[in-house]
């Protein structure tokens, strides 16, 4: 079946053709008698009716003013279809290249009886409330091959993500994210995970105040919230988006965002803490992520970020994260301070990227020793751990052709063993750097070809670490 | 009324009915301003346009990485932005009566793709 909005845009597209095509026709005064002149109209009322493929029912009629009466109700029936094919149809606009097309509105979205304007104010009479914009769904899938010597090669379909969101109306709106990891569930076995990364429900108040609620990404760091494969470098996440900041951090919360002007906005959640019992040496805490399964929430941590982007091609952000996270603990509870700056820029073909990140946790040394009480196994929990990484890469290609050819590098530096409380000694295999070259290739802007090499360091003598090569492919749709 | 009366107001409302395409018009002629909106996940800079009413704004829209949609719900406009180097679109808007319209992405485009939203405040 043609979908609505399709054949509302063909409804107006045929009528606005057969009008503009009588319009000349029309243009000259009529002559002749009345008669005539109602026969020509109910003449040309038929051929529209025919044009638009609408099956004439209207009986033949007698006299003057039955057929006045017929034609009134006919051009009624055909202005009520101009005015709601019009409502449905995409504006017409110009675009400077031929990429530049217009979208048709949500399936979703009702028609409305506002005309399509480029150049008017807003039709007061239409509620804005009962527009709708966003399309239902949208998706990304990411396939890798990840190679280490004296270990085995591994394919694995890393993510299959499907995003559904649904518009109440302009200023209620859900969003969602559900992540299929590693291809495959089998319960009671090790093996993929599903999780629901986001699925919350915005109210927008005002540009600078708008409230949001539901399983939601920390807005921590860039890529934690901006993690569509063709979107950064590298087959996989660099590491201090994964060991630093433990990315994807999601978790059930509320809270408010907006877009204070002059290019910053910001972010501001109470979100469900990390469970310090998850934290380890090697991963800081990553294991801690409750994501949203019975969360607690006694204490709810508090994070939001900052973001300016007032000159073109700059953005700049801080995040932080602060939580109370021993809640599982009868008499601890370590505090997490975590804190990150990160920055993006492109000149010309060149683009950039920084980040810096480190977290404090307090009462370690207890945790610690409480743990291995519990379990026989001292997880080594670093009081501090640090994290950076510098990035480059280049555009080789013009912007202007399909592909893009991107060589890229980027330098880590992660240190999950930063400072150790007392009595405790950070392991030197968990102090480490990355050196990671690669390339990406865009056959389209939403496909991602990538391959890199990364060179592994760590800072231990017994434990080594190998270097890897990575490929994957990426989309977005 | 007259059957003739009748008559020419059919006339003249098919008339009406044909002038319709022709309504945008105010395409032509230089714009009182134009802003430039650079769009990308998850934003538009900037995202705060001001201007008085009665300003017919000509917006010219580009990304920085992928397609992306302008939405305002107000004028029923919605554009596909082409992504980075791939053109630009354009849209001319009058603003006549004060007040605040939202723009937003009409593209899925990631995860935060409802925080993509931008206003233009129109105020004298």
């Amino acid at each position: 079946m043609v979908p609505f909005a399709l054949r509302s845009l063909l409804l107006a597209g045929l009528l606005a053709v057969a009008i503009v095509s009588t319009h000349a026709q029309e243009s000259s005064r009529p002559t002749g008698s009345v008669e005539e002149r109602l026969s020509a109209l109910q003449d040309k009322i038929i051929r529209l009716e025919r044009q638009l493929g609408l099956a004439s029912q209207h009986s033949p009629a007698d006299g003057i003013e039955e057929r006045l009466a017929q034609l009134e109700a006919r051009i009624a029936d055909l202005s009520a279809r101009w005015e709601a094919s019009l409502a449905a149809a995409p504006v017409a606009a110009q675009a400077a290249q031929t990429e530049a097309v217009s979208l048709p509105p949500a399936a979703s979205a009702p028609a409305t009886p506002q005309a399509a304007q480029i150049s008017a104010s807003p039709a007061p009479q239409v509620p804005p409330t009962e527009q709708m914009s966003t399309p239902p769904y949208a998706g990304y899938m990411e396939m890798h091959l990840n190679t280490a010597r004296a270990e085995p090669s591994l394919l694995d379909f890393h993510r299959f993500v499907l995003l559904f969101g649904h518009s109440f109306s302009p200023r209620m709106k859900f969003w969602s994210e559900l992540e299929i990891e590693h291809g495959f569930i089998e319960g009671g076995k090790a093996s993929g995970e599903v999780a629901v990364e986001q699925a919350f429900l915005d109210f927008f108040l005002k540009p600078q105040l708008n409230f949001r609620t539901g399983i939601l990404l920390a807005p921590v760091g860039i890529l934690n919230e901006r993690h569509e494969p063709p979107s950064f470098f590298g087959v996989e996440r660099p590491f201090v988006d994964t060991v630093i900041i433990p990315s994807t951090w999601f978790d059930a919360g509320f809270g408010i965002h907006g877009d204070l002007g002059r290019g910053f906005s910001y972010k501001l959640y109470a979100m469900a803490p990390p469970d310090a019992a998850g934290f380890s040496a090697g991963e800081g805490i990553r294991g801690g992520r409750q994501h949203g399964l019975f969360s607690v929430f006694n204490s709810p941590g508090i994070t939001g970020r900052v973001e300016y982007r007032g000159v073109p091609r700059l953005t700049l952000g801080s995040s932080f994260f602060s939580a109370n996270t021993g809640f599982n603990f009868p008499n601890l509870d370590p505090r997490l301070s975590l804190l990150d700056f990160d920055a993006r820029y492109r000149r010309g073909r060149a683009e950039f990227r920084g980040q810096f990140a480190q977290y404090w946790l307090s009462q370690t040394g207890d945790l610690n020793r409480t743990i291995e009480l519990q379990t026989g196994i001292n997880p080594n929990v670093a009081k501090s751990t640090l994290g950076y990484y510098l990035e480059a890469g280049y555009h080789l290609l013009p912007f202007t052709q399909t592909a893009d050819v991107v060589p890229f590098f980027r330098y880590e530096k992660f240190n999950t063993q930063h400072r150790m409380a007392s009595g405790f000694t950070a392991l030197p295999q968990f102090d480490r750097s990355a050196y990671t070259l690669g390339l990406t290739y865009r056959p389209h802007p939403d496909i991602a070809i990538k391959a890199d090499y990364q060179f592994l360091r760590n800072r231990s003598t017994v434990v080594p670490i190998s270097n890897r090569f990575n490929m994957g492919v990426g989309w977005w749709f | 009324m007259r059957p003739t009366n009748r008559g020419n107001l059919l006339v003249a409302a098919l008339l009406v009915l044909s002038a319709i395409p022709m309504q945008d018009h105010a395409q032509e002629g230089p714009p009182d301003r134009r802003v430039e909106i650079v769009g990308e996940r998850f934003s538009y800079t900037p995202s705060r346009i001001r201007v008085r009413p009665g300003t017919t704004v000509e917006f010219v829209l580009t990304s920085e990485d992928t397609y992306h949609g302008f939405f305002m719900a107000d004028f029923n406009v919605n554009l596909m932005i082409p992504p980075l180097g791939k053109g630009e679109a354009t849209v001319r808007i009058t603003f006549a009566e004060a007040g605040e319209y939202v723009f937003e992405c009409s593209r899925a485009c990631g995860a935060g793709h409802n925080t993509m939203r931008g206003v233009v405040i129109v105020k004298e």
